[in-house]
């Protein structure tokens, strides 16, 4: 696209871009049509039997070797080409990591991938926390912790910086370190690197508790107008978010009535009902 | 029947789930029961830890299988119920989370088997038929499925990868573990064949009886490269003497004569000296005691895999892959003195069509695979760095999920196949009908294939005659016809076959175990 249009110009509705043209979904003005093919590279070929793609994956930060590496394929050969083929392959593979640090990369990436899955995280925050790996080995952060810390740190680092906040343990709970070595290797990323993070908003934490705890959509719009007020009288500020989020939730559920205990609530934000307690009682006032 | 009722009657048959119904059906019990045969079959993941010294080994047995329906994880981390047109619209997947249940165990060698760890744990997302048992609108009424934005005509029958709606087309292959006998040419001689495609669990083996030109019977079968002398192998198996294998072959005097011929070029006499005479064959240039544990191992293994069974001993088989050696046999030399016709491939009795489930299984299968070698390696990785073994930590959802997808998206199916899964065709209402009800056979197109296709006789009542696109294509596109009806494969092959021991069937005499007749698939 030209450029990201947000508004129709005519009358500011919404636009909505729908393969080649950019259309407001309001008045129907075209705002902007793009011809360009922005798919995968291709030339036609007459048999249609073949993939007409021209070209492999795009690049990717996932991948040590930005997934640019080339394998040996099984076409059907016979007797010492066969064996030839498979040393070979074994050579290729063998030569694919040429050096420790490369390795302890592939480690940490798949730690990475597995973390990103697991919570179901966007391609875009798995790479993010991929080249903050990335980063920390280059600053040398590595040696001496673990390379699972960092694994966890940087996904952990990449969704505060999206803005979809986890809390530490949902991510210890799936994760291959513990709690020092994520602590740890977080400090240490946001000593050295300079994360772009302020405090969390305990709002990030809202739909999840929400969803945790089988409560309704009401409760969660509740919920938003309580942190609202907390924020506006100043509550949110030096206290747990997560304890603030699930206070809010505590109160917008008992609010419509539905059923959700003060341990169930601090269960699902990993805080103490105490913790709990105090920001729903400040929030009763 | 006049036109009014014949057409209350149709009208009746095509009320609206049965369109679909062979999709249906064929997911659904691949959901109820393929996907825990598979993992059944699978049973273990063993690993390499354990084989340096001091290590006890570690494996992880792998439990039941679950599955829920359609749901999607926001980048909020909220979790909700996914419906087919929110999927549609946002181009997302329609996949349910699946779980299993997997135990880490140690020990074994020194120490006593103990559990590391045991979890139900999430292992990936299958893509959920729309319409099917796990979907979220099933038994919804056309009220409901209006209010949540659903089509209430829509057949259902297809999977939803990014959005984008997929059918994945029934194929038309040829019948597995039946022996069929046809003409051959070799070096400018006419012979004749037997030919079994023997298959169980996903693995495919083709075995080949042919009467060569000097009358001589030679098998082939995978792993073995060439043809392995017929009274060879028959010996190996365990049929020594001359008189019994030629009884068993037949008692046509003709025929005898041919298996005498055989048996006076035999160059074995005895069962230990058929087995030598293979393990020269399939290592040949290896120690002695290799090559036979080899020969034991092929025979086991590639020959006529289907013969096998649950809960018996594969030696205990070999009597019976024998008998069915001996029956290719016979079918060669009645073709060779006429008395029967080489089969016809075309018929329908020697066709079988794959859908949906079958499909799905074979594509869990290896996704299951993937997934096993994946959780190995973070096993042994895991193992090497002195952490703990948590079947959480070393299962990558992704793995699965993305073997599930991707062929479904792309159409290219394990195996090579590419075409399996086409875009639902949208064009009206009556070509997603089609779409579903449409069949392809793996034949190349680009070959004449005159016979396959032809209609033929034997599809009445099941495909359509007429409706074929013209083209490349012809008659090897079929659509079944309105009222046709798909069997299923039996559920309880061991009940089957009691079944028919009660109703007076009787099994091979000889060979111990009535129930374990010869199986003609």
């Amino acid at each position: 696209m030209s450029q990201a249009t947000t508004a129709c110009p005519e009358c500011d509705g919404r636009v909505r871009t729908d393969g080649t043209e950019t259309v407001c979904s309001d008045c129907g003005l075209v705002v902007s049509a793009d011809r360009v093919d922005r798919g995968p590279e291709w030339r036609s070929f007459a048999d249609d039997d073949t993939d007409p793609r021209r070209t492999g994956a795009p690049l990717t930060r996932s991948r040590h070797d930005r997934g640019l590496s080339t394998e040996i394929g099984y076409t059907r050969v016979k007797g010492r080409k066969r064996r030839q083929w498979a040393r070979m392959r074994r050579q290729h593979t063998r030569a694919r990591i040429s050096s420790k640090r490369e390795r302890n990369q592939v480690y940490g990436f798949t730690e990475i991938r597995r973390l990103t899955s697991v919570h179901s995280l966007s391609e875009q925050v798995r790479d993010q926390a991929c080249s903050l790996f990335d980063s920390a080995q280059e600053e040398d952060l590595l040696r001496g912790r673990s390379i699972e810390g960092f694994a966890a740190a940087a996904v952990y680092a990449a969704c505060r910086i999206a803005g979809i906040s986890r809390t530490r343990a949902e991510l210890l709970a799936e994760a291959k370190a513990d709690e020092n070595e994520l602590d740890a290797a977080y400090d240490a990323m946001n000593r050295d690197l300079g994360l772009p993070v302020g405090p969390i908003d305990p709002v990030e934490y809202l739909p999840r508790f929400v969803s945790d705890l089988d409560l309704s959509a009401a409760v969660e719009r509740d919920a938003r107008a309580h942190l609202e007020t907390a924020r506006d009288r100043g509550l949110t500020n030096g206290r747990n978010p997560g304890g603030v989020a699930a206070a809010c939730v505590y109160a917008a559920a008992r609010d419509n009535g539905e059923e959700c205990t003060q341990a169930d609530a601090a269960d699902a934000a990993d805080v103490t009902p105490v913790t709990l307690r105090n920001s729903y009682t400040d929030l009763r006032e | 029947m006049d036109r009014q009722i014949r057409r209350e009657v149709s009208r009746e048959y095509f009320s609206q789930e049965r369109l679909a119904e062979h999709h249906f059906r064929s997911f659904n019990n691949f959901l109820d029961r393929g996907m825990q045969d598979v993992v059944d079959e699978k049973e273990t993941i063993d690993t390499d830890i354990g084989d340096k010294e001091g290590q006890e080994p570690v494996y992880v047995e792998l439990g039941d299988v679950r599955i829920t329906t359609p749901r999607v994880r926001e980048a909020d981390g909220s979790e909700e119920l996914l419906y087919p047109q929110e999927a549609r619209l946002r181009n997302i997947t329609y996949a349910a989370p699946v779980f299993m249940e997997m135990k880490i165990i140690r020990g074994g060698e020194e120490e006593p088997e103990t559990v590391v760890d045991q979890t139900e744990t999430k292992v990936g997302r299958m893509p959920i038929m729309v319409g099917s048992n796990k979907c979220n609108i099933s038994g919804f009424s056309d009220d409901d499925l209006v209010q949540i934005g659903e089509d209430p005509v829509d057949p259902g029958g297809y999977f939803i990868v990014n959005g984008s709606e997929r059918v994945l087309m029934t194929s038309e292959d040829l019948a597995p573990n039946k022996i069929l006998a046809e003409y051959d040419s070799k070096y400018g001689d006419e012979i004749q064949v037997a030919k079994t495609f023997s298959q169980r669990r996903g693995y495919r083996a083709l075995v080949l009886c042919e009467r060569n030109r000097e009358g001589l019977l030679e098998v082939s079968f995978p792993s073995v490269s060439g043809s392995v002398n017929f009274v060879t192998l028959v010996r190996a198996l365990g049929l020594e003497s001359d008189e019994e294998i030629v009884h068993r072959v037949s008692d046509d005097p003709e025929i005898v004569k041919f298996m005498l011929e055989n048996l006076e070029e035999a160059d074995v006499q005895s069962e230990e000296e058929a087995i030598e005479t293979l393990g020269e064959r399939v290592a040949s240039g290896q120690g002695k005691n290799y090559q036979l544990k080899r020969a034991n191992y092929v025979i086991d293994r590639y020959l006529l895999p289907h013969l096998h069974e649950d809960g018996v001993e594969e030696e205990e088989t070999r009597s019976n892959k024998a008998y069915y050696l001996c029956r290719m046999a016979e079918a060669c030399f009645e073709l060779a003195l006429d008395r029967r016709e080489a089969d016809d491939k075309d018929h329908y009795a020697n066709k079988r069509l794959k859908v949906s489930g079958d499909l799905m299984k074979d594509l869990f299968r290896t996704a299951l695979n993937k997934l096993a070698r994946d959780v190995k390696y973070q096993l042994e990785r895991a193992n090497m760095r002195n952490r703990q073994l948590t079947v959480n930590t070393v299962v990558r959802s992704d793995v699965l999920t993305e073997r599930l997808e991707h062929p479904i998206a792309t159409g290219n199916w394990v195996g090579g196949r590419s075409g399996v899964s086409q875009l639902v065709d949208r064009t009206d209402y009556m070509g997603v009908l089609s779409h579903l009800r449409r069949l392809r056979s793996p034949l190349s197109r680009s070959q004449p294939h005159f016979e396959a296709r032809d209609l033929h006789a034997t599809q009445w009542g099941r495909i359509c005659p007429s409706e074929t696109p013209e083209g490349p294509n012809c008659g090897l596109v079929k659509n079944f016809a309105q009222a046709m009806e798909l069997s299923q494969n039996i559920e309880d092959e061991q009940g089957l076959k009691r079944e028919l021991a009660s109703m007076g069937v009787e099994g091979i005499p000889g060979i111990e175990g009535v129930d374990r007749a010869s199986a003609d698939d």
